[in-house]
């Protein structure tokens, strides 16, 4: 797929080169307005960001700031709970999106396979996906309510350990439930990008495999995973960037209570609830800068691979 | 190509992601008006725009619609905010530090109000509430003051109840509140809200005002929570979930939580709002339960915090006089009779408690006034939700063991005093 896309793009630029350079002119012009749009809509709020975050803006007096330097960002360096957060924030990113890569991979691979329904059960199963994290948010909530949610009462019917424990009320299991929650509802999604992937390698490595004698775990191992690490690596990118910003899940499971605060929660909770402007911006920026920082993690340790696969494949 | 082209789409990303964080607030300096500034006459005409929470009841639009009846020079509009709190605050504050004219009456939670007010975003309504100060609950007169000004009107108010249940598995009427505790530990239990969020907050500053303790001094200067009231009060909140008088599971209750759990039978004695009373008298308990007002607790009478709305007249507002008139005009009587009779919303006017009608919606309405008039307001400061933050968050670790007692007064008393000495 990213081949093709790359020797479409050259032909493309090798036409223009035909038409002369007026044709990029044109391009150049059409494009500006979606350029200035873009600026407008994203770099500008950025920069102000960043602009409020090196300020200090009185609660207190109407009108009064002050120009504060780094002072918001040591104040976060120097506070415990920027430092949980970020741990909070990391652990349920790994967590969760390790078991979404695992359970997205299975039920692609099932659903890859031809069968009656394939086509319904592709849809139905993306409905947890379509569902408001808000909404999906509420009802895990429900389902683990003491004793009235689902959860425990099915637990006791079963007469299963477990029907009593709080499980928005204890520190680990807080953050169990909410890996579960962002499991149900993006996994189908990563199924989806991985399913894409599955289908674009050709039947006829496999049957040329299958020739040479390959066992269904070499060719999954040998063929399928090294042929979908590209779609693997996009799918791994969209989720993390999406799990490093986690906002409503801990804010409708537990309000951030039993080390479930993650970053976006605390930047919220500064910014917005205790409206202290200049430091929540800081962790807003933070967070940002811990999102780049993470997106260019990949592109040096993989984009390399992606590359090198793209070669071999032409 | 691939790899810079993936890199453009994640910058990308990544700049919408950070967009959103601080798109929320805008400048917070600017012009702003450096004085504030007052509204002494009404006189009912013009557009008013009434900002206030979800008119779930229609108790809301029948006033409006009562006022425009009555003064047809004016006309009131209700622009409904979201149901929750929250959103409804981040939409006002939205408004109010973008100086917009939008909205010209305010409905402003009591915790918001010197926050607001210490931002110039009110005007000083001093002179009417004078006028009438008699007509009011003097209780629910304090939430809208805020350094020696009144800022709102109360609009409706709120205080805590013990919800019991009666009959067969019930309990007797609490006596005190160590006695409930007690006998709770005997039968079912007893719940309340101890999430960790401003629930919290009120529940424990319940027990504390009864203890007699306090968590910011009078001045709002110097928080007064390393007290032996506030160990005291901690210590006999751990230890009702320690000895199991108290379930576990309040760690994770909201209002809502605890009513359904003691409708469902999952509790002798609840603590809630007046709320839950009608609808617990549509449930499956509708006969085996009745309220109360807090018992004494220390051997001191019990005392209540005070919830609720008042109305308050934005800095910006383009109609000062007709959103005054409409003010006056919703706390009268008869109107306030309505929205305690279709909304449950109780009464900031004490006749109205009087009411045959009131009485009939509102059976325990004489307990109700009772109680308002014996809540106390939330610490009337600026920067309440900082304050709320570093009680709820503290009385949530000792209740769930991460901190002693001990501990968690000293942080909460510290992280208070943090707060009051915020830029």
């Amino acid at each position: 797929m990213e081949a093709s896309t790359a020797r479409l793009g050259r032909r493309w630029s090798r036409g223009g080169r035909r038409y002369g350079t007026g044709e990029r002119r044109l391009a150049r012009a059409m494009l500006a307005p979606s350029l200035i749009v873009m600026a407008l809509v994203a770099a500008y709020p950025i920069g102000y960001a960043i602009w409020l975050s090196l300020n200090e803006y009185s609660v207190r007096v109407p009108g009064l700031s002050r120009f504060a330097g780094f002072d918001n960002y040591s104040e976060a360096f120097s506070s415990p709970e920027f430092w949980d957060a970020v741990t909070v924030t990391f652990l349920f990113t790994v967590i969760s999106v390790g078991i979404e890569l695992a359970v997205g991979l299975g039920m692609a691979l099932a659903m890859h396979e031809a069968f009656k329904g394939r086509g319904l059960l592709r849809t139905v199963v993306l409905v947890p996906w379509a569902v408001l994290t808000v909404v999906s948010a509420i009802t895990w909530r429900t389902i683990f309510e003491p004793n009235l949610g689902l959860a425990p009462q099915v637990l006791s019917a079963l007469g299963l350990p477990g029907a009593d424990v709080v499980w928005l009320g204890e520190t680990g299991w807080s953050m169990a439930v909410m890996v579960l929650a962002d499991v149900w509802k993006t996994a189908p999604f990563m199924a989806l990008l991985l399913l894409a992937g599955l289908q674009v390698i050709p039947n006829d490595v496999y049957d040329a495999a299958k020739v040479d004698g390959a066992t269904t775990l070499q060719r999954f191992r040998r063929i399928t995973l090294p042929l979908l690490a590209p779609a693997i690596l996009v799918a791994l990118i969209f989720r993390t960037l999406d799990a490093l910003r986690i906002f409503d899940l801990p804010y409708v499971l537990t309000r951030g209570a039993n080390d479930t605060t993650t970053l976006s929660l605390l930047s919220y909770q500064e910014l917005t609830t205790n409206r202290l402007i200049g430091y929540g911006s800081a962790l807003s920026v933070l967070t940002f800068a811990i999102v780049m920082g993470v997106s260019f993690l990949y592109i040096r340790l993989v984009g390399g691979n992606i590359r090198s696969l793209v070669a071999d494949e032409r | 190509m691939n790899v810079l082209r993936l890199a453009a789409i994640l910058i990308v990303a990544a700049l919408f992601a950070v967009a959103g964080c601080g798109d929320d607030d805008d400048d917070g300096g600017g012009s702003g008006a450096s004085d504030s500034q007052a509204v002494t006459e009404s006189r009912a005409q013009g557009d008013v725009t009434w900002c206030i929470g979800k008119d779930t009841t229609g108790a809301f639009t029948t006033v409006i619609d009562n006022f425009n009846k009555a003064n047809p020079d004016a006309n009131v509009e209700l622009l409904e905010l979201p149901e929750s709190a929250d959103d409804q605050r981040r939409l006002q504050i939205q408004r109010l530090r973008a100086e917009s004219a939008q909205c010209d009456v305010l409905g402003v939670d009591v915790i918001w109000t010197a926050e607001y007010a210490a931002q110039n975003w009110l005007l000083d309504v001093s002179d009417a509430i004078e006028r009438q100060a008699d007509a009011f609950i003097p209780s629910t007169l304090e939430t809208a003051k805020y350094e020696d000004k009144y800022w709102a009107f109360p609009f409706n108010t709120n205080a805590g109840f013990i919800y019991w249940r009666t009959g067969q598995d019930g309990g007797p009427k609490p006596a005190s509140w160590e006695q409930m505790y007690q006998q709770a530990g005997d039968a079912s239990g007893f719940i309340y809200q101890g999430a960790r969020y401003e629930g919290l907050t009120v529940n424990f500053l319940e027990l504390l005002y009864s203890a007699g303790g306090t968590v910011v001094d009078e001045g709002g200067s110097e928080a007064t929570a390393d007290s032996e009231e506030v160990r005291n009060v901690l210590t006999f909140m751990r230890d009702g979930i320690d000895s199991g008088d108290v379930p576990k599971a309040v760690t994770t209750y909201m209002e809502e939580e605890s009513r359904r759990a003691f409708e469902g039978g999952r509790a002798t004695y609840m603590r809630n709002w007046p709320y839950a009373y009608a609808l617990g008298k549509d449930s499956q308990i509708a006969d085996s339960f009745d309220v109360t007002t807090f018992p004494p607790y220390e051997g001191n009478p019990g005392a209540g915090v005070l919830g609720g709305y008042n109305l308050a007249i934005s800095a910006f507002s383009e109609n000062p006089e007709g959103s005054l008139a409409f003010i006056e005009f919703a706390v009268e009587p008869g109107q306030q009779e309505i929205q305690a009779t279709e909304a449950s919303l109780p009464a900031v006017v004490s006749e109205v408690y009087d009411m045959p009608s009131v009485k009939k919606a509102l059976p325990f309405a004489t307990d109700l006034r009772d109680a308002v008039e014996q809540a106390q307001p939330r610490p009337v400061s600026p920067v309440y939700p900082q304050i709320s933050e570093a009680i709820y968050t503290n009385v949530y670790a000792a209740l769930q063991g991460d901190k002693s007692p001990d501990q968690a007064a000293q942080d909460m008393n510290a992280d208070i005093q943090d707060a009051l000495e915020t830029f």
